[in-house]
């Protein structure tokens, strides 16, 4: 259910982004070049050719990337390297990293 | 010119004098140039991340001795018969199709360090403005007794990957039934912690299937081992009885190694073995030594960049390197050349340059369907790499854990060879 309501609210936070009627304040402070050095961690393992056993991030959302990583960050989201990598970041690293990988090819 | 910043513009100039001093070297070229010695896990890495970041604004040439890079990560699985060996090689044909990376297949002889450049076997000589050395380990066949570069077909280390890893798979598949694999692993420091445990289990594992009286006796140099209880654990629930750890304490210490009877001698017994894998000492590879940027082994460098100690210009990744808290591993070998081309790229064409972010995750597999993984993350310290945050799997996790974490070693295999190589 939890997963659901929370599906729900991305696709709409998208939608509503994507139109620019929100201003989304968990991209506040997005760097992109700072994002393109700190994918370096993430792109050992997410990389197109990794999926199935860690997920490929190329190309999307960026607000439902930043979501991840917040999950994980709180420990909400199982996996202890993910729990590791997010642990150590901000949130304007988050954001960083989150309009980066927005803008990587699928 | 117009992208050329104030700073590349300097170390244009500087190139260029030295170049009219020396009229003999042509770069061909009005861009900085860094030169990568080693394309594995670090230099493939770097020189990618290098020239892609970069955009063309930096000269980048690779120089690699093999055509093919087959990795150490998942050779055990190959030994194992999880992988074929196909999977495990990986051509440098992308860096320059996609990048302009220029990859020169041939040995680095030497540095000199002051002329800055790099004489290779073919007898030419490549200059740098940055040079980064990422050769891994050489074997130090005299730290045993007995061992040598002719004793490593009889008693293979397969700690390099290639050939000896088949060599050894052979051995272990015509072993005669009921008799003794043996494995002495290396004394620290060496490359990959859970590397020799690993080998031990995709050892264990095909002999359980084809030769199920066989014994495994492992006589190491060390008392303790990484991952130590996660390992002894699956080898009682997936081996039980089959393998037999003999710490240096109990055995007194490995007085030598004959290839030739198969015996190795320790104060406490002789072990007589049907198949040896013997794992020597390791020190940094030869040309780090040749630079002049090595104490000891290794080469210290500075954590934020990793910029040898000895030499601004010389940056050294990897194996070779003394990255303090980090395991010389793929993972750690990948994660500091992300730190070195950020920090060249700054120095070179004035790009913006960030705090050092280091990371390791090291996967195993003990048995089918059952991975275990030890992970970190480190910051520069001022002298050392330093551990922030560590995590190691649980012995009670779980079956359906154990296969998730086997699914992501897959995950990390495919991720990081594209990392290196597209
Ligand atoms: C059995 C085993 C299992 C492993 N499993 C894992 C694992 O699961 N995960 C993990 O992260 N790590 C693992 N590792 C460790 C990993 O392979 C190494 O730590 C990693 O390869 C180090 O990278 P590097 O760049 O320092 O050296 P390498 O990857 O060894 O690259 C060095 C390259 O330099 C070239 N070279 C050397 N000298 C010269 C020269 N003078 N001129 C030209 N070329 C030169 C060599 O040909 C080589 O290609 C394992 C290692 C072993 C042995």
């Amino acid at each position: 259910m939890v997963k659901i309501v929370f599906k729900f609210f991305i696709v709409i936070s998208c939608f509503l982004i994507f139109r620019g009627l929100v201003a989304e304040p968990l991209l506040d402070g997005a760097d992109f070049d700072y994002g393109e050095y700190l994918s370096g961690q993430c792109l050992t393992c997410h990389q197109n050719s990794s999926d199935e056993g860690i997920p490929a991030i190329n190309g999307a959302d960026a607000v439902y990337i930043a979501k991840k990583l917040i999950l994980y960050k709180n420990k909400e989201l199982e996996n202890e390297v993910m729990q590791l990598v997010a642990s150590a970041l901000d949130k304007e690293q988050i954001a960083s990293l989150a309009i980066y990988f927005n803008s990587l090819e699928k | 010119m117009n992208n050329l910043s104030r700073r590349s513009f300097v170390s244009f100039t500087l190139a260029s004098t030295s170049l009219l001093a020396m009229p003999a070297i042509s770069t061909g070229s009005a861009r900085p140039k860094v030169v990568v010695v080693g394309g594995g896990a670090g230099g493939a890495t770097a020189a990618r991340y290098i020239a892609k970041d970069s955009k063309g604004a930096i000269d980048v040439t690779l120089i690699e001795a093999s055509k093919h890079y087959y990795t150490c990560f998942y050779s055990n699985l190959y030994l194992g018969g999880f992988r074929d060996y196909d999977s495990i090689g990986h051509s440098y044909d992308n860096l320059s199709a996609n990048h302009g990376v220029n990859v020169v297949h041939d040995w680095a002889i030497s540095v000199d360090s002051s002329a800055r450049k790099v004489r290779l076997g073919s007898g030419a000589t490549v200059s740098y403005d940055r040079l980064v050395l990422s050769p891994g380990i050489d074997i130090k066949y005299d730290s045993i007794d007995g061992y040598s570069v002719e004793a490593q077909t009889k008693m293979p280390h397969a700690w390099k990957s290639g050939t000896q890893v088949k060599v050894l798979r052979d051995q272990v598949l015509n072993m005669p039934k009921g008799g003794t694999f043996a494995m002495v692993p290396p004394p620290n420091p060496y490359r990959c912690p859970p590397g020799p445990y690993e080998r031990i289990s995709m050892v264990a594992h095909i002999l359980k299937e084809k030769n199920p009286t066989a014994k495994i006796v492992v006589i190491d140099p060390k008392n303790k081992f990484s991952k130590q209880g996660l390992f002894m654990a699956g080898w009682e629930k997936y081996y039980p009885g089959m393998v037999e750890w003999i710490d240096n304490d109990t055995h007194g210490g490995i007085k030598n190694v004959n290839p030739e009877t198969m015996e190795i001698e320790t104060d406490l017994d002789t072990f007589k073995a049907d198949v040896a894998c013997v794992v020597p000492a390791q020190r940094a590879g030869a040309i780090a030594m040749n630079a002049g940027v090595t104490d000891g082994d290794w080469s210290p460098i500075v954590p934020a960049s990793m910029q040898t100690k000895a030499d601004g210009n010389i940056y050294v990744l990897g194996d070779a390197s003394v990255a303090s808290a980090m395991p010389k591993s793929g993972f750690s070998a990948n994660s500091q050349a992300k730190v070195a081309a950020n920090h060249i790229r700054g120095e070179l064409t004035d790009s913006r340059v960030f705090p050092a972010k280091f990371s390791n995750t090291c996967w195993s597999l003990v048995a089918t369907d059952d991975g275990i993984k030890v992970g970190a993350n480190y910051r520069a310290g001022e002298e050392k790499i330093e551990v922030v945050d560590k995590f190691v799997s649980k012995t009670d996790e779980g079956n359906a854990k154990r296969k998730k974490t086997y699914e992501e070693s897959i995950g990390w295999y495919n991720g990081i060879t594209t990392d290196m190589f597209s």
